[in-house]
């Protein structure tokens, strides 16, 4: 083929690069965390930890979003993805490290501070029938125990996904790839569940009276969208920076972009399912949250924003084959895309539940912009990091050469 | 008829050398296969396709296969479902012949239910079929316009009969010239083909001389289904035209048949009871007594003498009372409101015991009397005027008092009531 001589003086290494890049986002991030907690006591605490939890809630489910990524190219044999897997690889292993962020939002939960959720707050529960019903699951020590076995069972997959691909670089073992095949379904399957119910334990509870049980879906549905987004951005970025020219190629751009197209209509079709249910059934429990979400002007805004910015305008944007296959125009749209999956989470974090304890001085806080930078940079960090150390493709993977040849009918 | 056919093709087939219906080349790799494919688009044949195991990339461009019309088939497929979905949900329900402009649009009456108290037209809950429809015609015309583009279906051809393309399915690669193609010419296009690189063989493939008609039991099999199939439509026609005296089939209850008790009955609740006592602190939808002047007919201790003031007096309104006038008063009342409706008439002639007559509403007692005294006689009734309240809607009862006054007033009407440009043709 005409690539293998390309392929060979590509560079698939770097070399001081990335340390000095996650150096400066790891100081960003904590001069970000920094302000964030200095503004913390005018903002009052509650807001402070809301805000931790959106942005905290956006990079994790980035992460996750690459932990089912490359699960899935290992339970389906993909041929294509393997030029871009160990770029995903490297954000899925940014999950040991979120591990370590989440420890903050425990604060909340175990004083029992009615402003985050308000089941953990034992005054509350005394005076709330269906709290008292709920407590069985909702109570703060079954939900630090729930979250340890969420955070151990992503760190053990995330480190095992990410260190078999690792050493076949040195092996070339093929036993790698059947090890990790084996584990991508029993890992499926956990994944599956443990989002789940980390969606309705983290987000859900805000409003504890509410439920849906498509919930753990839709927070599926958007973290896979903002994580081909974020795979687009950090794929161009390293070819910006010389490397991986070669390898990836406008084919895989446009099966990103086919991807990010599937994964918009997906969350769509999940948040209208959601929706149109409780419009219908019109029950009070139920509709509570759409009534914080629909009745103030500006969470009528930020409804009808979503609605268009996370739907219809990228459906009509990525439809076409065109802007799939120009990484000029698919690297716009996929910021656009992160940015609606930001406002996602907040859509569902930040309203107010109603008969809450707190009143929000404004709908968004200098808190909700530091806490951005410093997880975010935090983030950026860990994933950056691990790109000095590593190939930036599994060098030696049997299913390279398919990725390398890999073409769209 | 197939026999006869057969016979007669029979001595043909034994002179004649087979003519043949295409030439078949041979490749035993892809790369030689797109080769010879663009030697063959540049020597300008039309009618000519490739055959392999598995996809080759590149083919479309060495055949020279433009892009494929069907995306826009199944677009257009799917603005159409799309308006099928809306269009079927509005017509069905949403539209009102009362509502419409005169003309073509007064055939539209739509069932107009309302289902959890939203509104007949209500785009979240049509979404779904809209959605539905959209994606079902998408997909059949995929499927139909990919078949239909492709010549499809198609139940045999001559080159499935030829020996060398059984390998087509496993590790062999051909190139097939049709012989309807207008460069064909069997001997030169032998040689063009012969001398394509990579060429494993060149083969003729004869014309598919295998009887075209359809085998017997095929045709019997046929017949007996479709005598079958008319059965069930047979069976319901016979249903239809004859009478019974069977209860009928309910395949769908619908709720026909319920339980049902009598006073004092035990009902199948735990504390025997029939049905469930209101809960303490709620208040039934449309239970909610707010307005008194509306839905008394008072204001503070007296008749309410105007109507309620959120109720506009218009056409409309007269329109509306004059039919519930027509449903619930008019038998005994009268159209006229005169007090001799036919069953006022019956009950005359038949000299009932204890019949009280009608009051006319047109005599000057009962003009006098202030619009909430009327109403208050309509919700309660009055002598033995049973009482309406619970089947007519308060709005429909006040509807019903501004008819009676305009009766009142055309039945008692003066020469200054008359609009003065009419009031010659009255002379």
């Amino acid at each position: 083929m005409a690539g293998t001589a390309q392929h060979a003086t590509e560079r698939r290494r770097f070399e001081r690069g990335p340390d000095r890049l996650a150096a400066g986002a790891a100081v960003v991030g904590l001069a970000g965390l920094a302000a964030g907690v200095a503004v913390g006591p005018n903002v009052g605490w509650d807001v402070f930890f809301r805000s931790y939890l959106l942005n905290y809630c956006f990079v994790l489910s980035l992460a996750l979003g690459a932990l089912f990524f490359v699960m899935l190219q290992h339970l389906t044999r993909a041929g294509w993805s393997v030029a871009l897997r160990r770029v995903a690889e490297f954000v899925a292993g940014a999950l040991p490290w979120l591990a370590l962020l989440f420890l903050p939002l425990l604060i909340p939960v175990l004083q029992g501070r009615p402003g985050v959720y308000k089941w953990s707050s034992p005054d509350v529960v005394a005076g709330d029938p269906l709290l008292q019903a709920k407590a069985a699951w909702l109570n703060p020590a079954f939900f630090t125990v729930r979250c340890v076995v969420y955070f151990v069972v992503w760190s053990l997959l995330a480190v095992v996904f990410v260190r078999d691909s690792v050493r076949q670089d040195a092996t070339g073992d093929v036993g790698h790839t059947r090890r990790l095949e084996w584990w991508s379904a029993p890992g499926m399957l956990l994944f599956a569940l443990t989002v789940t119910f980390f969606s309705f334990d983290a987000l859900m509870s805000l409003n504890p009276h509410w439920y849906s049980t498509i919930f753990g879906v839709y927070f599926f549905s958007g973290a896979v969208v903002g994580f081909f987004a974020l795979l687009a951005l950090l794929v161009t970025g390293v070819q910006r920076a010389g490397a991986l020219t070669a390898s990836v190629t406008v084919e895989h751009y446009h099966d990103l972009g086919k991807l990010m197209f599937g994964f918009v209509v997906f969350w769509a079709y999940i948040a209208f399912s959601q929706y149109m249910l409780q419009w219908y059934a019109n029950l009070p429990e139920e509709t509570a949250w759409y009534f914080a979400r629909q009745n103030d002007p500006w969470w009528r805004g930020v409804s009808l924003l979503l609605l268009l910015g996370h739907f219809v305008a990228p459906f009509l944007a990525l439809i076409s084959r065109f802007p799939k296959r120009r990484p000029g125009l698919l690297v716009p749209a996929a910021l656009w895309l992160l940015a609606m999956h930001w406002l996602d989470l907040y859509y569902l974090v930040t309203p107010r539940p109603l008969g809450a304890s707190y009143v929000p001085a404004a709908p968004l806080h200098w808190t909700d912009l530091a806490l951005f930078v410093g997880l975010g940079g935090l983030f950026l960090a860990a994933v950056v990091r691990p790109m000095g150390r590593h190939a930036l493709l599994p060098e030696r993977d049997p299913r390279l050469g398919e990725a390398l040849t890999f073409e769209n009918i | 008829m197939s026999h006869a056919a057969h016979t007669a093709a029979a001595p043909h087939a034994a002179t004649a050398p087979p003519r043949p219906a295409a030439l078949l080349v041979e490749f035993d790799s892809p790369g030689a296969l797109l080769t010879a494919a663009e030697q063959v688009r540049d020597a300008g044949f039309r009618r000519w396709d490739t055959h392999s195991p598995f996809p080759v990339h590149g083919i479309d461009q060495a055949m020279g296969i433009r892009r494929t019309r069907l995306p826009w088939i199944v677009f257009v497929a799917g603005v159409v479902g799309c308006t099928a979905g809306l269009a079927l949900q509005w017509l069905t329900n949403a539209t009102s012949a009362a509502d419409a402009p005169p003309g073509l649009w007064t055939i539209f009456q739509g069932y107009n239910y309302v289902i959890s108290e939203k509104p007949a037209l209500s785009l979240p809950a049509f979404i779904p079929v809209i959605f539905e429809l959209t994606i079902l015609f998408s997909a059949l015309a995929t499927v139909i316009g990919m078949l239909a583009m492709n010549n499809l279906p198609r139940h045999a051809h001559p080159l499935l009969a030829h020996p060398r393309f059984r390998r087509v399915t496993s590790d062999r690669f051909f190139l097939v010239i049709d012989a309807d193609d207008p460069q064909f010419d069997p001997a030169r296009t032998r040689d063009f083909l012969g001398q394509l690189p990579a060429a494993v063989a060149v083969e003729t493939v004869p014309e598919d001389r295998s009887p075209t008609a359809l085998p017997r039991g095929v045709v019997i099999a046929i017949l007996i289904l479709v005598a079958l199939a008319l059965l069930p439509p047979l069976l319901v026609a016979r249903a239809r035209l004859s009478k019974s005296t069977e209860p009928r089939i309910q395949i769908i209850q619908d709720m026909d048949n319920q339980e049902r008790f009598k006073a004092q009955q035990a009902g199948p609740f735990a504390d025997r009871r029939a049905s469930r006592p209101t809960i303490a602190g709620t208040v039934a939808r449309g239970d909610l007594a707010g307005d008194a002047h509306l839905l008394t007919g008072r204001v503070g201790d007296d008749w309410a003498a105007a109507f309620p003031p959120t109720l506009e007096i218009d056409l409309r309104l007269l329109h509306r009372g004059r039919e519930r006038f027509g449903v619930y008063c008019a038998p005994c009342h009268g159209y006229g409101g005169a007090g001799d409706g036919i069953v006022a008439q019956r009950a005359l002639r038949l000299n009932t015991e204890g019949w009280v007559q009608p009051t006319s509403m047109l005599d000057a007692t009962v003009r006098d009397r202030p619009v909430g005294h009327i109403f208050n006689t309509i919700t309660n009734g009055i002598r033995s005027m049973p009482p309406y309240g619970d089947q007519i809607r308060p709005e429909d009862r006040w509807a019903i008092v501004a008819y009676i006054r305009a009766l009142q007033r055309s039945q008692n009407a003066r020469l200054d009531d008359v609009p003065p440009e009419v009031r010659a043709d009255l002379r």
